[in-house]
């Protein structure tokens, strides 16, 4: 699918838009739907395919965002405490803290608090 | 990875391929642009957990409005919910251009078998009779020639 995201934009000068017809595997999604909680309804067959383009264009931020952290540190190298300042710099994010701070032991603090901010709803 | 594992006791289990994702992550980023491993491990974790948190609230969209089934709508309920509602329009996109794939592959969907000839339909049914004697053998020999003069006139 060749729709650019609301995203690409952002990223100036990089990469706009997705040209894979790169596919979540819908079963894999099922599985982990199923196991979120322990009152788990039943997922219609459909459910997964909605959950599949949610996930591309999570990862596509959470990616986009973490980019900029590294563009910050004038680095080329996307490093896992670029992912975790996006987080913390993100609310939507926040549901990550806490992954991202276990797997550090400390809670990375970015250098500067970015302004970045999603479109005004 | 044990045969066991991929049936997945517990949720650390459960992730989702490591190529795919790969390639959605390189794709937003200019091709110089290297990424770490444990980045790329970080950022499949937190998609996970994404799906944990979408799912969660899902499943709770669903309840409230007194379903049995998690449907797309309740996902799309939910991702407003939760902060993502900017996703609903492209994810929304996506829902039915897959609807309209699955729609002109005579196999895909609920709404085939209208596309399929008679003709195809006997020569899978051919087929798969052919199939089934070819197991009942023992496999000794595997009758590649039905019978064509057998009457599948429905």
């Amino acid at each position: 699918m060749r729709q650019a995201g609301t995203y690409s934009a952002i990223l100036s000068g990089g990469v706009s838009g997705r040209t894979g017809p790169h596919s979540l595997p819908l079963a894999r999604i099922k599985k982990i739907m199923k196991r979120s909680g322990d009152d788990v309804k039943m997922i219609s067959g459909e459910a997964p395919i909605v959950f599949s383009k949610a996930c591309e264009l999570f990862i596509e931020e959470l990616t986009q965002r973490a980019w900029m952290m590294t563009l910050q540190g004038k680095r080329r190298t996307l490093h896992k405490e670029d992912v975790a300042a996006a987080v913390m710099a993100t609310d939507i994010f926040d549901f990550l803290v806490e992954m991202v701070s276990d797997s550090n032991g400390t809670q990375m603090a970015p250098a500067t608090k970015s302004n970045i901010s999603v479109a005004e709803r | 990875m044990e045969p066991m594992d991929i049936v997945g006791k517990s949720k650390e289990d459960v992730s989702l391929p490591k190529a795919t994702m790969s390639k959605i992550i390189k794709e937003m980023l200019p091709p110089d642009v290297r990424v770490a491993r444990d980045a790329q491990d970080l950022l499949v974790e937190c998609c996970v957990e994404f799906i944990n948190l979408v799912s969660s609230e899902s499943n709770e969209v669903c309840s409230r409005e007194e379903k049995r089934t998690i449907a797309p709508e309740h996902v799309l309920k939910a991702l407003e919910v939760l902060g993502f509602g900017e996703y609903i329009e492209e994810v929304y996109a996506a829902y039915e251009q897959h609807k309209l794939d699955t729609l002109d592959s005579p196999k895909g969907g609920k709404f085939s078998g209208i596309e399929m000839t008679e003709e195809e339909a006997l020569a899978e049914q051919q087929r798969m009779f052919a199939e089934a004697r070819a197991r009942m053998n023992n496999g000794m020999t595997l009758q590649k020639q039905s019978d064509p003069d057998h009457g599948f006139n429905g």
